[in-house]
């Protein structure tokens, strides 16, 4: 801080010769005059002294009877001195002051935290709905009426603070963890039918009433349980039928195929150690490139790493660099090795096993194969899981009731 | 006399010597930088000796290459390679 504040008023370096140089140190530091970096040379002695106080050791030199000579001048004010000529080196200092003032009063960077449910290009859209976007005026955003009209377009998100820092444009939104509205309870009358063929396994019923048991072979599409409670009376005569929404765990052991076919030869991509290096440059719409050249007999890929510039922490500027990376490579096709066709029905099938766990299915039998066909390979798996097959399906009402009459 | 019951005040109090009876105050940092509080003037300053007025004695500071980085009313630091330091009277 001192040292800016020396530099911005000026600061001297200066030679002291002369009868009596200690007692001149002396009257400078009884008048409060500040002297630093002193040092011994052959004919004398340096010191550092700022231009203020310079003017003002004339009266103690003539007392002390020393010479002083100025070595060296520093700081701004001879700094200006110096470049007084060179009127376009100013205008340029004064044009990116100018320029970093002009651009500070636009947005170029939108930053969103804190979304987890909601991505940052849907967010993004939103936002360019609302006629926010990168490159507007600080000044018409009204960051409560941003935050009012986010929070009602998402009802989902439940707390949204906006603030323009710098020239960013900070959104931070907090999303409802909980479910946002309670299960309706649906009381339609219902049964529950198989939803594939199968041995049921077991059984748990709340609700309506058993058609099967355990140890029976069902097809799809079968009742399992029944929504229709007939009603006797004391003759054993149906009289009515009390319609309920069956429920309950229905398990049953069901066979599970599936079969994936490979082409019969691979292709294989394999980077031929070659690569070129380039720059891409985003000045707000205009773009320029620079890549090495390369060969064009194979194909390259290509890898950029983009950049915003960024000053300070938050002064984003409208200025994005690309970092080029571009790997050549070729492709090459040739036919399966016995370890490769192993390890891709390992794949296959531990991705199945993946998805099946995944949805509370039990897995009793597993058996895979590989069989070579004309027309390539194939993966063929067999399973025998145990998992719900019951589904609802619906009471019409209206033909039981027909049926009933039909019956009486 | 007078001294001497300032000594004893300072001592009876426990008050710093260096404030009561303004003894010049120096503080080492390894033998390459000293700082030196409570002195009255320069007396004879070359790249090999400082000798300074403190208010009861003499400071004698002899050395290689000596440099006062800064100095003022209050306060001086010397850097360079100190070698002795001696009091006269």
């Amino acid at each position: 801080m001192l040292y800016l504040y020396r530099l911005w008023g000026g600061y001297l370096r200066v030679s002291l010769r002369g009868y009596s140089p200690e007692r001149f140190l002396n009257l400078c530091m009884a008048n409060q005059i500040v002297i630093w970096d002193l040092r011994y040379v052959e004919d004398g002695y340096q010191f550092l002294i700022t231009v203020k106080d310079f003017r003002r050791v004339k009266t103690l030199v003539r007392k002390a009877q020393v010479h002083l000579r100025i070595m060296g001048r520093f700081g701004l004010p001879f700094f200006l001195h110096r470049n007084r000529r060179r009127k376009l080196y100013g205008a340029g200092v004064a044009a990116f002051f100018l320029i970093l003032l002009v651009m500070s009063r636009f947005i170029w960077n939108i930053t969103i935290e804190g979304n987890r449910r909601f991505t940052d290009d849907g967010l993004m859209h939103y936002l360019s709905t609302l006629n926010i976007s990168y490159g507007m005026r600080k000044s018409s955003i009204d960051c409560d009426s941003l935050e009012e009209s986010i929070r009602s377009r998402y009802p989902e998100i439940v707390w949204v603070s906006a603030r323009v820092s710098g020239t960013r444009l900070l959104i931070k939104i907090k999303e409802n963890e909980v479910m946002g509205h309670a299960i309706q309870k649906e009381d339609m009358p219902r049964d529950l039918v198989a939803a594939k063929d199968g041995v049921i396994t077991g059984m748990v019923v709340r609700q309506g009433k058993a058609q099967v048991e355990i140890g029976d072979a069902v097809v799809q599409g079968q009742v399992l349980v029944s929504g229709v409670i007939p009603i006797y009376n004391d003759s054993e005569e149906l009289v009515n039928r009390q319609y309920v929404r069956a429920d309950g765990d229905i398990l049953a052991k069901t066979e599970y195929h599936y079969e994936e076919e490979l082409p019969p030869l691979r292709s294989q991509r394999v980077d031929t150690g070659r690569e070129r290096h380039g720059m891409g440059l985003w000045l707000g719409t205009a773009s320029f490139v620079w890549l090495l050249p390369g060969s064009k007999e194979n194909p390259w890929e290509l890898s950029r790493e983009t950049r915003q510039l960024v000053l300070f922490q938050d002064f984003y500027l409208p200025v994005w660099v690309d970092r080029i990376r571009a790997r050549e490579y070729v492709l090459y096709e040739r036919s399966w090795r016995p370890e490769e066709l192993e390890a891709e029905k390992e794949q296959i099938n531990s991705w199945k096993i993946q998805n099946l766990t995944q949805k509370g299915v039990q897995i009793i039998e597993n058996n895979v194969k590989i069989l070579n066909k004309s027309s390539g390979w194939s993966i063929r798996g067999q399973m025998v899981l145990e998992e719900p097959i019951g589904t609802g399906q619906n009471i019409n009402q209206e033909e039981e009731t027909k049926q009933l009459d039909e019956c009486n | 006399m007078f001294d001497q019951i300032r000594i004893a005040a300072a001592d009876g109090l426990k008050l710093p010597k260096d404030v009561v009876l303004g003894e010049v105050l120096i503080s080492f940092v390894g033998r390459c930088s000293v700082t030196i509080e409570n002195y009255r003037g320069i007396l004879i300053y070359d790249d090999s000796t400082v000798k300074l007025q403190a208010k009861h004695c003499k400071l004698i500071i002899h050395g290689k290459r000596l440099h006062i980085e800064y100095y003022n009313h209050d306060e001086m630091k010397i850097t360079g390679l100190i070698q002795s330091m001696e009091f006269g009277d």
